[in-house]
């Protein structure tokens, strides 16, 4: 110890009490400042907050991703644009800016109005953010830009700068229309990809604001925004077109045909790979134009939908004469725009019809119930319940004795009848689980409907229920529910969950996620899925779709006729799902009519004949070789399309074609090194990408008579 | 725990009250360092946009001041008096340091000393001056009634503020380091006339300098110290210069409310009060937290001052009772000036509040003082009721 043990004395502790009271007497003389800050000026500083945030920082706009087709052309970009914007208090400044100013404006821009301009600026001279033009493209600014920047000549353009932003364009309008969906100005997508991958295609805003620096002056700092992320679909648009061609074709042909309308309440068309999910096309009619989604114009021909969303039978379809009397106000307009904005291919749902026998045969032999070498006998009706329920030649006395593949190929209701009582009820909607009826695909995009409520289950399954569900009546499907069943029903039995998306790409182009096929489960033993080729091959050589054959090729493929509402025997839902090539399945493809405007729906036709002339162009184009003889119209018919397929940048295609055109008289060499020839021939997906890419924008790559639209007046030649 | 005013005296006793109180504020402030800093520290390309860079620097310093503070809190604080002198000889060569090329410049102002770790000097004063003036007065004895023990007490720091003044350019460093003589001289000489006197003179004065600097504000005789007094007097008229960053304080203040926009949600931090980690840190916890978290934290640093005065007056003799004292007046003096700053109260000038604002020398070398505050309760001994 150092001695000085002396205590804190009396004195210095009092002293101590005396700073700590001074000090709370400081805190507390504080603590009522900071209340009087916050009730006295609390809201003024709130406000002044606010309107700061805007002022000082100032956002920077990110790209949203494009949409491209599996080929690389865009489907949907995003453009850069620029606002007019005016400054008033920089441009009046001086006197001599405004008139300056005011004619260089003029001069670079024609929808430029002086006068209203002259006025906002009188009127509000301090204002810094006035938005004269909007969504122009640099072209149109660049003229002005130049002279804004040549200060030596013009000193005195001021006060006028250009807000960048993004606007999204579709370069193709309506094609694809149901699968892309549209953005608006927010970067907000509405349905199909842009509303499902919304979130993978928009970026982070970037930002401009301004600080303190060290000698206290306002600085400013950029932060960079940073864009979406591409993404690369399996819709071949090439493919795409050909479909929507043809689905226009078909309704040009039966518009007004029995009443007036289009010519179908809906056609719908889904292509895809059997051997891994992808969608190479998907469309229906009508369709809008994804540039401008709410013209009303498009809804011309539909029929009217009321405010539940479904379709009036009653009222008439919407002319240009009636629309504003169907169509009173924005809310029963949109009604109509919605539903025509759905992707008919996944939202509507419908009785599949005949096209659900080759799954009720399925479950037969797969759960082996059947064996395949059954007979059954038609007699044109057969007694269920308390109901007769009738076969389709039920005038001409019924079928009579059938196989299974017969009964496949004449479309028999009374034989599946009999096959479903052999199967049983839980067998049955076993395999309606199996091949996912009643359950989602979850196909990438967006608005797929559920059907759970839709399908039947043990409880309210009757002997009736059965009965009409082995033809495909009674439960509710949707397109794509069925072509993605149908496809493992051929290819082995693997059920493939359907994408629409391959693959995502930063905007540098590097790969961020390659989504690959899915195999979800098996449905059907690589047997089972012999055995029904085997019968839908008959049905297209010997049944009801002989006439969705297309010229040169051999298909497989089962047709549907399927009673729909209002339940009167008049109105159909008719359809064909099939596959190509017959012996070896690489694509299936289903054709949907949902009541044909005509006086007898009732007609598969309606949709083989939409399935024979895609497939006519569609599968040459996939360098699919033809294995069957042309007869002489078919030479006609083809030559007649050649005409139209050929075009110089698609120089690979056309030599295929004649390869292709000559296959008959050297069958045998191609039988000798068919394999080696389709794949040395074929080019790979990197190869056309690269080709096309640059080169060969999306439209006119195979039509260069059309005008770039998918649907063109330049096609009324009737293919038959 | 406590009952009435006495601490229960028995040897070797350790202040957990208080223990709490600087974790609580230490926590409380790594929070708010992270939430005001991390937004600019990622838009900041030369912290390689790094959110936690500020909150990774003075989260070190913490822990590194916690082990110093431990190592103190554990050495009898009796051998820091015969350093005294040296203490203080050190400082002034240090403050001198920053002339050499061991300085440091961070943001225009020449204040560091790279030392392997970046260093204050202005910081290591405040603590040579408490164990110098303790120990001064301790020698000193009844001498310090008289007029001459007084004016020599109160000269003492005057060299140091000089030196950190004009030196380190750092007048709120100076300001602080005379309070903190000046409240030692207080609690030691037992004369209260004198004080008022000296704090009435100085009031006087004080006005008298903000009543010229008005009648003159057309001129600019007073530099920028005149400015200064002009922007405290109508921030709104400097909005855009000096005034920007107090006014901006204020914004934040105001538009809190009651209860604040919640933790993190400040947008004052985000630009517009220019580097929020520091000096104006108080102003985003009132945005964040409220009126309600402002004055919590008042009332800690309140009840802080509280234990210190408890163990000063129950401190075993004279030097520990002072040193106790003495950081008891840093404390007090920082905290005061800092919130009169943020809301305006003073005219502007860079204090920080301790504990909480970013600095890594001023936390550690806090932490090293509440290490001497330990040592000092730790010998408090039983005496009986």
């Amino acid at each position: 110890m150092s001695g000085q043990d002396r205590r804190f004395n009396k004195k210095m502790q009092e002293k101590l009490v005396a700073l700590f009271l001074i000090v709370l007497l400081a805190f507390v003389g504080l603590s009522i400042r900071l209340i009087s800050i916050t009730r006295d000026n609390g809201e003024q500083y709130k406000k002044q907050v606010l309107s700061q945030q805007k002022y000082e920082s100032t956002i920077i706009p990110f790209k949203r991703g494009d949409i491209l087709d599996s080929k690389g052309n865009k489907l949907a970009s995003s453009e850069k644009v620029y606002n007019l914007v005016i400054d008033s208090k920089n441009m009046l400044r001086k006197e001599e800016y405004l008139d300056a100013t005011m004619s260089a404006l003029t001069q670079c821009f024609s929808e430029f109005n002086e006068t209203d301009v002259r006025q906002y600026i009188n009127a509000n001279p301090s204002s810094q953010y006035y938005v004269t033009l909007k969504q122009l493209t640099y072209d149109e600014i660049a003229p002005f830009v130049e002279l804004m920047n040549d200060t030596k000549n013009n000193p005195d353009i001021k006060g006028v700068w250009f807000e960048e932003e993004y606007k999204r364009v579709y370069p193709n309008n309506e094609l694809a229309c149901d699968v892309i969906g549209f953005t608006g100005k927010d970067n907000v997508g509405s349905y199909g990809l842009e509303q499902y991958y919304n979130d993978t295609l928009n970026g982070v805003n970037g930002r401009e604001y301004g600080y303190l620096s060290e000698d206290e002056t306002l600085e400013r700092t950029v932060i960079p925004s940073s864009d979406g992320y591409n993404i690369v679909t399996t819709i071949d648009g090439n493919v795409q077109q050909i479909v929507e061609k043809y689905l226009y074709e078909f309704n040009e042909q039966y518009k007004n045909a029995a009443r007036a309308g289009n010519g179908a309440n809906n056609t719908g068309c889904i292509i895809m790979d059997v051997n891994s999910g992808e969608i190479l096309a998907m469309a229906s009619y009508p369709c809008f134009n994804l540039n401008d989604p709410r013209n009303t114009d498009a809804l011309l021909g539909s029929r009217f939908v009321n405010d539940k969303g479904r379709i009036e039978y009653e009222a008439n379809s919407i002319t240009e004469e009636n629309m504003a009397e169907l169509l009173p106000d924005d809310v029963s307009i949109y009604q109509n725009l919605n539903y025509m904005w759905k992707n008919f291919c996944i939202s509507n749902t419908y009785e599949p019809g005949s096209v659900a026998k080759p799954f009720t045969v399925a479950a037969g032999l797969e759960s082996g119930r059947m064996t395949g070498n059954e007979y059954y006998t038609c007699n044109g009706q057969l007694h269920v319940g308390d109901h007769d329920i009738k076969c389709h030649n039920y005038k001409l006395g019924g079928d009579g004795t059938l196989s299974v593949q017969e009964a496949v190929e004449k479309s028999c209701n009374v034989a599946l009848m009999l096959m479903g009582r052999q199967i049983g009820k839980t067998t049955f909607l076993e395999y309606q689980e199996k091949f996912n009826f009643g359950l989602k695909t979850n196909i990438d995009l967006y608005g797929e409907s559920r059907t759970n409520t839709l399908v039947f289950n043990e409880k309210n399954m009757g002997e009736t229920e059965l009965a009409t569900s082995t033809f495909g009546q009674g439960y509710n499907v949707t397109m794509i529910q069925m072509i993605t069943a149908f496809a493992s029903l051929v290819n082995g039995g693997y059920y493939y969950e359907p994408h629409v998306v391959k693959r995502i790409t930063a905007p540098d182009g590097s790969t961020v996620k390659n989504i690959s096929p899915r195999v979800l489960k098996q449905t059907v033993s690589a047997a089972t899925s012999a055995k029904i080729v085997q019968y839908c091959n008959g049905v297209v050589v010997n049944g009801t779709g002989k006439t969705a054959r297309p010229a040169g090729y051999a298909i497989g493929g089962k047709t549907g006729t399927a009673e729909t509402i209002p339940r009167d025997k008049r109105n159909y839902v008719v359809s064909f799902m099939g596959y190509a090539p017959a012996d070896n399945p690489q694509i299936a493809i289903y054709v949907v009519v949902d009541r044909p405007n005509a006086v007898y729906q009732d007609d598969a036709k309606y949709a083989t004949r939409i399935v024979r002339s895609i497939l006519t162009e569609v599968l040459p184009y996939m360098n699919i070789y033809m294995t069957e003889e042309l007869s002489e119209k078919e030479l006609a018919e083809l030559e007649e399309l050649d005409i139209t397929i050929k075009h110089p940048a698609m120089e690979e295609d056309e030599t295929g074609e004649e390869g292709e055109g000559t296959a008959e008289e050297t069958e045998d060499v191609m039988d000798a090194n068919g394999g080696d020839i389709t794949s040395s021939t074929r080019p790979t997906d990197e190869e056309m990408q690269s080709d096309n890419v640059e080169t060969a924008p999306l439209t006119g790559a195979i039509f260069n008579i059309e005008t770039g639209q998918p649907v063109s007046e330049a096609d009324e030649n009737d293919p038959e | 725990m406590t009952r009435n005013n006495r601490i229960p005296k028995t040897k070797g006793y350790i202040d957990y009250t208080l223990i709490f109180i600087i974790l609580l504020l230490l926590g409380f402030g790594l929070i708010m360092v992270y939430s005001t800093s991390s937004y600019e520290a990622s838009m900041s390309q030369a912290l390689h946009n790094n959110a936690a860079y500020y909150l990774n620097k003075q989260a070190f310093a913490t822990i590194f001041g916690l082990g110093a503070m431990f190592v103190v809190a554990l050495l009898p604080y009796h051998i820091w008096e015969k350093v005294a002198a040296i203490g203080y000889g050190v400082s002034v060569v240090l403050i001198l340091l920053v002339l050499t090329p061991l300085g440091m410049e961070i943001n225009g102002a020449r204040r560091w000393l790279n030392l392997g770790i970046s260093l204050q000097p202005a910081e290591i004063s405040k603590l040579a001056m408490i164990i110098f003036l303790a120990s001064l007065v301790v020698r000193l004895g009844g001498k310090i009634s008289t007029r001459r023990g007084f004016l020599t007490v109160l000269a003492v720091p005057l060299p140091i503020c000089f030196l950190v003044w004009v030196v380190t350019q750092n007048l709120s460093s100076a300001i602080i380091i005379f309070s903190i003589g000046f409240i030692m001289l207080f609690v030691a000489s037992p004369d209260y006339k004198k004080f008022i006197l000296l704090a009435l003179g100085g009031i006087i004065l004080a006005a008298l300098a903000v009543f010229v600097v008005v009648q003159l504000s057309h001129t600019s005789f007073f530099g920028y110290r005149g400015q200064r007094i002009r922007t405290w007097l109508d921030p709104e008229a400097y909005a855009s210069d000096t005034g920007f960053q107090t006014l901006q304080a204020l914004y934040a203040i105001g538009s809190g409310g009651l209860f604040g926009k919640g933790l993190g949600q400040s947008t004052q931090k985000l630009g517009f009060v220019p580097e929020a980690q520091n000096d104006m840190i108080f102003s985003i916890i009132c945005e964040e937290l409220g009126l309600f978290g402002g004055i919590c934290i008042i009332v800690l640093f309140l009840l802080m001052l509280w234990r210190l005065m408890l163990i000063a007056v129950n401190a075993p003799d004279q030097f520990g009772g002072l040193l106790v004292a003495g950081v008891m007046g840093h404390i007090a003096v920082q905290v005061i000036l800092n919130v009169a700053v943020v809301t305006n109260t003073i005219p502007n000038t860079g204090i920080s509040l301790p504990f909480i604002s970013y600095g890594g020398s001023s936390v550690m070398f806090l932490l090293i003082e509440m290490g001497l505050v330990f040592s000092v309760s730790r010998s408090i001994t039983f005496i009986g009721d």
